[in-house]
């Protein structure tokens, strides 16, 4: 059963009173939701819908045109790993094989312990500090293996 | 000559004028020039996403979407100048890239605008070289649809229908880019009631009718162009059969009917055509065994048995039940047998109480869309007339039209309503008057009686006066009482605001529920609203047969049995009569007590006109052969072995002729001015009798009133249980207001009994405000639920709620 | 000559305080003694044109706005996700207070009271930062009721996206804004006539409004003295790939492009060869290393044959094969396709396949030329520039360094792979 907690309904009502329309605030709730219990199920998209008076399908058609949301429980730490362009040119690719040689998953997957998932990512926006990649909301630039070990051992 | 309205350009060379913001698409069409579309529908509206209708425009410097782009004056536009026919072949080789080659095997095949599209302005070949992206094939998108994702080109035309045209966002796009996939929520079945429409406007055959796959292939059809006789819209479709058998039902646009288009239950309710159940031959009952007659014998044994009760004990006892489901000829020709012939006048056709014409105009479905305040009075058009509520959503989510609701349960469209307020169970002639009064003079009606607050009362009386144009849609069948008298007078009262255009639509959800009005099968009104010396009601003939006054009873279409209030009384008053004929096309619970059986051909085999509730007549065309005879061939085979004046018609046209000249109103009723869209008939005239007093609701010491709502997915005589629609069928449910519930004990899912006048319906609770405390809305879910036995006629019910 | 980036690695900008010791939010005494019509103008003097891609005049599309329409909106663009394009989030993330500024002056000369700021949705840092610099702001009041006194009302909402590049075309981005899927709207009607709820709406790039607050205490003529005859003003410019400094510049738009790349960002890596450059994001049309010397404004790029775009400045090297970078951004284009039109999402799917076949060195010439066919057919025939976008790498790619083609087409030929 999927229901919102107290606090939940606090800062929904402060997201919806953001917009004169209740629709707009469909993916700041998803968002919401989403911070809370690591993905979006069924229920919730339902939950949602009867909050801002959108049908089910209609939020699961707005939801899945997203990339960032998830239908299944994910890692605790979600890796998005860029690949375009900037970064192609300075070995993202290379780093990106060695993360996840080093996770033991594959591109997609999540650690058996359920702490990492390993996104590859198109741009995020950091192209002059490529090769980089996003860990949860933090971003990690001019990568190196060296760096990534670094960082992804000092993640409890 | 100018006219602002007007716009001129030229398409191909060619001028052409057409009104502003007409879209090129569409003014291309009038000088005969083909634009390909896939994406544009023109009740759907720009959108412009498939990219095949791209055009030349000069001085713009792009190729421009002529689905899209308005004409605007001097425009001068190519659609086969080379660049445009580059951008076509392209397009069309985009849309075909994953797109799987198999027309011989689809069931599109014949009528697909990709095919079509494709031989007029393909290149003819491929040069695709991958594999096609591998999307799913068949794969049931309800029990009656099937989607093939493979063969989808993402037009968004069943999605926008969805959005935009149901208003229930239940088929959505998924995923984004090449991924994207039509879909429902997690893929439950697509189930609304108007779901079959994208089948027909699919331009490829990703969406097919379940039903019709690969039975036939298209061209292969009959087609029959006629009405859907499910309810009082009396849409507009096609009927395509093969070697006399059924295959499928579409659409037939018909912007003044149903806008192009039908319900789920036209499309696929149609499955009692071929029924087990259906009444094929004349019988008569001797001894309690049928004994199969010939039809116009058992036709003459009818006339005679009537006529020789009618010499022994008068005209009065004998009477003729007939149904809002006879086309206006069959209706008309039963009438002439009862009145004139048998020279009775207990005739009628409903429960409730109804009179013909209106104090105001009788407004048609355009009205709903014009008008700026529709007021929809005892109406549960979603459930009722399904292409009525989509008419209103429109009117309320495109063209700026608001919607008042007034009514004792809530419905579907409340969340469309500009002000939606429930009166009392059994209060409605008090709310009626309230709001006529507060129209007139001020003042709210009593709170305590009506249940609408004086602050309610006051906004919709504000919102119909400051309303330039009001279109009041009420459904007489759901009044109780004597409560029509106060609803028409309060059309009367709208009627005299001054600076307001008005009209109503007499709503009633059968079929010909105005042609069986218009047609005189009323006890007190002789065709055309011609008042007569006041004959039985229904519901007075049911008593007079329970009592022996009345000894004889014709039921055209009519089950009085479930149908009827009163459940087991009814049965026994029917089995008082001397001589009890059933016209039917379905063995019923009924018919299971007639002496004399007559077949009824029914929709699809018969041939008439009905008249739809915005007062348009129209022509329902055979679809189907039958070996048996017309209805109207019967009814005028006992009308000749009585009458002096023996009746000839030829066809159904002939009786058609006789209504013509004989009922007034439909002076211009006849085979060609009905042939296209069918023709309104010209109002009946209202007879404006006093008001009388609100009846008072008795009170019952214990147990809550009753209110019995109309569902669209019943299963009775028409939906079986092997119906494709059979998804639709609820379980037995009752609507119990939480106020009541705690008072009971009931929580959400118990089981409740309900019994009243000795008859018990078991329900689950179903804890919903939908009707205002002290009363329960019981929906009608099936024919064995039995639920109108606990009703007693009349006014009001009471039922007593326990827990099951 | 520094006018965004004037103080941005100064430690603790992202405060009012700091911001304010700074010269911050000075500008609203000169803004409010004067009609918000005359902001328009001086804005339209200035010459300042969108920073988002297209260029198109700030002042001149705020002048568009359906007159007398209200509520009006602002929308501030800050999705940032044209690949090579990072200098919207150093702005937001260093100085967030002069883009607060800069929308506040926008929104009285645009007579706007309600003013959002879409972030792309992994820019969440960004957006807490931004949401405490907003508190600030409204404790200050500077936004809230009656601003300064002046008369003006103004509401400043961040706003997240959740993963969608074409979210940044600004009619996608109101869809989105509106709690839809991403995808564009029909053209016309502008935003500036039915834009965010159907009611007029100005959609500006994070860059754009963060110029504002600088042109309106400074003055149009002064900012109309910097850069090149219609480049007016300075521009952030993101270099990435091979060299030895990336990093976002503010330039003097007209600098050469040759100065940009070997004195601001070091030079090509290992002092390569330069072999290709993107000038303005992943969109524009990459330009062979002859081209270099073409001076960094709108005029001179699109007379060279590509666009300034968002100013992101890719470069490649020798050891670069232009097809591969292609393949990438076309997968790109394939993957951020909406889906809503028929050209764009079949095209961008099936250029990525013809690449790919190509790069793995299985395609024959007949490959490259169906490759120029298929941009034919999807150039300005798409729903939204996106499909244009998609055909810009593949089109220039094959018309600069048709070579780079042609070698992997001869290792076909020449057996090295088998088929
Ligand atoms: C596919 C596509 C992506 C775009 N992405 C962005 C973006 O990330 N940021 C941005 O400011 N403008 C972007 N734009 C441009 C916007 O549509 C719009 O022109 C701009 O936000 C207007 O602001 P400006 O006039 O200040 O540049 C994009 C346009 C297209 C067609
Ligand atoms: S299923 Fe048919 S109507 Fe729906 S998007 Fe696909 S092609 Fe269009
Ligand atoms: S019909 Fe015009 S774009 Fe589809």
């Amino acid at each position: 059963m999927f229901t919102f907690t107290p606090e939940d309904e606090k800062q929904i009502e402060k997201i919806v009173g953001k917009y004169p329309v209740k629709r707009s605030a469909l993916l700041p709730l998803l968002t919401l939701v989403q911070r809370r219990d690591g993905y979006i199920s069924p229920e919730a998209m339902k939950a949602i819908g009867g909050k801002l008076e959108l049908s089910p399908a209609y939020v699961q058609s707005v939801m899945s045109f997203y990339t960032m949301y998830h239908t299944h429980p994910t890692g605790k730490y979600i890796i998005l790993f860029c690949h375009n362009i900037s970064c192609q040119l300075n070995g993202a690719d290379d780093l990106l094989a060695y993360t996840s040689k080093k996770l033991g998953i594959d591109v997609g997957g999540t650690t058996k312990d359920k702490k990492f998932t390993l996104h590859r990512e198109e741009c995020l926006a950091a192209c002059s500090g490529g090769p980089m990649m996003r860990v949860n909301d933090v971003f990690h630039e001019n990568l190196t293996t060296a760096k990534i070990d670094k960082i992804l051992d000092s993640l409890a | 000559m100018s006219d602002d309205n007007q716009v001129n350009i030229t398409i191909n060379d060619q001028p052409v004028t057409v009104p502003k913001g007409t879209l090129l698409v569409d003014a291309a069409k009038e000088v005969g020039v083909e634009i390909p579309v896939f994406c544009y529908h023109e009740k759907l509206g720009p959108f412009g996403c498939c990219r095949m209708c791209l055009v030349e425009v000069e001085k713009m410097p792009k190729l421009t979407t002529a689905c899209t782009q308005t004409v605007m004056p001097d425009m001068v536009v190519r659609t086969e100048s080379p660049k445009v026919v580059k951008a076509q072949q392209g397009v069309l080789e985009f849309t075909l890239l994953n797109h799987p080659l198999d027309c011989p095997v689809c069931d599109k095949g014949g009528e697909c605008p990709l095919q079509d599209n494709t031989f007029k302005f393909g290149s003819g070949t491929t040069r695709m070289e991958f594999d096609r992206a591998d999307n799913d094939k068949v794969t049931p998108l309800s029990p009656v649809i099937t989607i093939d994702r493979e063969r989808c080109i993402a037009c968004q035309r069943c999605t926008r229908y969805s959005d935009i045209i149901e208003q229930e966002q239940a088929l959505v796009m998924l995923n984004r880019g090449f991924k994207n996939e039509v879909h429902t929520f997690c893929d439950e079945p697509y189930a609304t009631r108007y779901s079959g429409n994208v089948i027909d406007i699919c331009p490829v055959g990703a969406l097919t009718n379940t039903e019709f796959r690969f039975k036939a292939r298209s061209w292969n059809l009959d087609n029959a162009e006629t009405l859907c006789a499910h309810c009082g819209c009396n849409c507009n479709m096609t009927l395509g059969s093969r070697t006399n058998k059924l295959m499928r039902i579409q659409t037939r646009p018909n912007d003044l009917v149903d806008d192009g288009w039908i319900c789920d239950k036209a499309r696929f309710g149609y499955d009692f055509i071929e029924s087990e159940d259906r009444l094929l031959e004349a019988g008569t009952v001797v001894g309690g065994a049928r004994k199969k007659v010939n039809a116009l014998d058992a036709a003459v044994q009818v006339a005679d048995s009537l006529s020789k009760i009618v010499d022994e004990y008068g005209p009065e006892s004998v009477g003729f039940l007939g149904s809002a489901y006879g086309t206006n000829e069959e209706l008309y020709l039963y009438q002439k047998l009862f009145r004139s012939v048998l020279g009775t006048n207990n005739l009628d056709h409903k429960t409730y109480q109804d009179t013909p014409g209106l104090p105001i105009d009788h407004y048609d479905f355009l009205n709903v869309e014009t008008a700026n305040l529709v007021l929809l009075i005892g109406s549960d058009p979603a459930e009722e007339l399904p292409i009525l509520d989509l008419r209103i959503k429109k009117a309320v989510t495109r063209r700026g039209v608001k919607l008042a609701i007034l009514n004792d349960q809530k419905t579907a469209l409340d969340k469309f309503a500009e002000l939606s307020s429930t009166y009392n169970v059994g209060a409605d002639g008090a709310a009626l008057s309230a709001l006529a009064n507060g129209l007139a003079e001020g003042g709210a009606g009593d709170e305590s009686v009506t249940g609408i607050s004086a602050e309610q009362m006051k906004s919709l009386v504000e919102l119909i006066r400051s309303g330039k144009k009001v279109c009041v849609v009420y459904n007489p069948a759901s009044l109780t009482g004597n409560s029509i008298h106060m609803l028409k007078h309060l059309l009367s009262v709208i009627g005299k605001i001054p600076d307001i255009e008005c009209g109503a639509i007499p709503a009633a959800p059968s079929t010909n529920a105005v042609g069986a009005m218009d047609m005189g099968i009323l006890p007190d009104f002789s065709p055309g609203g011609t008042p007569a010396d006041k004959g039985l009601s229904a519901m007075e003939m049911i008593d007079k047969a329970e009592s022996g006054e009345l000894k004889a009873l014709l039921m055209y279409r009519s089950n009085p049995v479930v149908d009827f209030p009163g459940g087991k009384r009814v049965e026994a008053a029917l089995k008082n009569l001397n001589l009890l004929v059933v016209h039917d096309m379905m063995e019923t619970e009924t018919s299971q007590l007639a002496h004399i059986i007559l077949p009824s051909n029914g929709p699809g085999y018969d041939e008439g006109t009905t008249t739809n509730i915005g007062g348009r007549v129209q022509y329902r065309r055979r679809g189907l052969n039958t070996k048996n005879l017309p209805d109207w061939k019967i009814v005028s085979k006992m009308i000749n072995s009585l009458s002096e004046e023996p009746v000839e018609y030829i066809t159904s046209f002939n009786v058609t002729e006789e209504i013509s000249e004989k009922v007034p109103g439909y002076g211009e009723i006849n085979k060609k001015s009905i042939r296209k869209e069918g023709k309104t008939r010209e109002p009946v005239t209202s007879v404006n009798g006093s008001v009388p007093q609100v009846e008072k609701v008795n009170s019952a010491d214990q147990g809550l009133k009753l209110r019995v709502a109309t569902r669209l997915f019943t299963r009775d005589k028409i939906l079986s249980t092997s119906s494709p629609l059979a998804h639709h069928f609820l379980p037995s449910t009752v609507n119990v207001h939480a106020d009541d519930a705690a008072k009971l004990g009931f929580s959400e899912g118990d089981e409740a009994v309900l019994s009243a006048n000795g008859a018990e319906v078991r329900a689950k609770v179903e804890i919903s405000n939908r009707c205002n405390p002290g009363a329960v809305i019981v929906p009608m879910v099936a024919d064995d639920q039995g639920v109108q036995g606990l009703a007693g006629g009349g006014s009001v019910s009471w039922v007593e709620v326990k827990k099951g | 000559m520094k006018i965004l980036f004037k103080n941005i690695d100064m430690p603790g900008l992202t405060s009012l305080s700091v911001y304010e010791g700074q010269g911050g939010y000075q500008s609203f005494k000169k803004a409010f003694a004067q009609k918000p019509e005359e902001i328009v103008e001086i804005v339209k003097a200035s010459g300042l044109r969108g920073r988002g891609g297209a260029g198109f005049p700030a002042g001149l599309k705020w002048s568009f706005l359906a007159k007398d329409v209200f509520p009006r909106y602002l929308v501030c663009n800050a999705d940032e996700s044209e690949p090579g394009t990072c200098k919207d989030r150093e702005l937001l993330e260093k100085n967030p207070h002069l883009l607060i500024e800069g929308m506040i002056l926008t929104s009285y000369a645009c007579q706007v009271g309600t003013a959002y700021i879409y972030y792309r949705g992994e820019f969440q840092h960004a957006a807490d930062l931004m949401d405490k610099a907003i508190e600030e702001a409204y404790a200050k009041g500077y936004l809230g009721k009656n601003i300064m006194g002046s008369g003006m009302d103004l509401d400043l909402y961040t706003h997240l996206g959740a993963g969608a590049y074409i979210c940044g075309e600004e009619s996608a981005l109101l869809n989105s804004l509106e709690g839809r899927r991403g995808e564009p709207r029909l053209k016309p009607p502008f935003p500036a006539v039915e834009g965010l709820y159907a009611k007029p709406t100005v959609v500006n790039n994070v860059e754009t409004l963060s110029a504002v607050p600088w042109i309106i205490s400074e003055g149009a003529e002064k900012y109309a003295a910097i850069g090149t005859e219609k480049s007016k003003g300075t521009k952030l410019v993101s270099v990435s790939g091979h060299v030895k400094k990336p990093g976002n510049y503010e330039i003097v738009l007209g600098m050469s492009t040759r100065e940009l790349i070997y004195d601001l960002a070091g030079g090509i890596r290992d002092d390569n060869k330069l072999k290709a450059f993107i000038p303005g994001g992943s969109s524009t049309p990459m330009l062979p290393a002859d081209k270099v010397d073409v001076g960094y404004d709108y005029e001179s790029i699109q007379a060279a044959g590509s666009m300034l775009g968002s100013g992101a400045l890719i470069v490649m090297d020798h050891t670069v094969n232009v097809v591969e970078a292609t393949l990438r951004l076309s997968y790109f284009y394939m993957h951020e396709s909406c889906g809503k039109c028929t050209p764009c999402r079949e095209g961008t799917r099936w250029m990525w396949q013809i690449l790919g076949k190509l790069q793995a060195g299985i395609g024959t010439n007949g490959h490259v030329d169906k490759l120029l066919d298929i941009c034919d057919n999807m150039s300005f025939k798409c729903f939204c520039p996106l499909g244009d976008a998609a055909v810009g790498p593949v089109a220039s790619s094959i018309k600069n360094f048709r070579s780079d083609y042609e070698e992997l087409v001869k290792k076909l030929q020449g057996g090295a792979v088998s088929v």
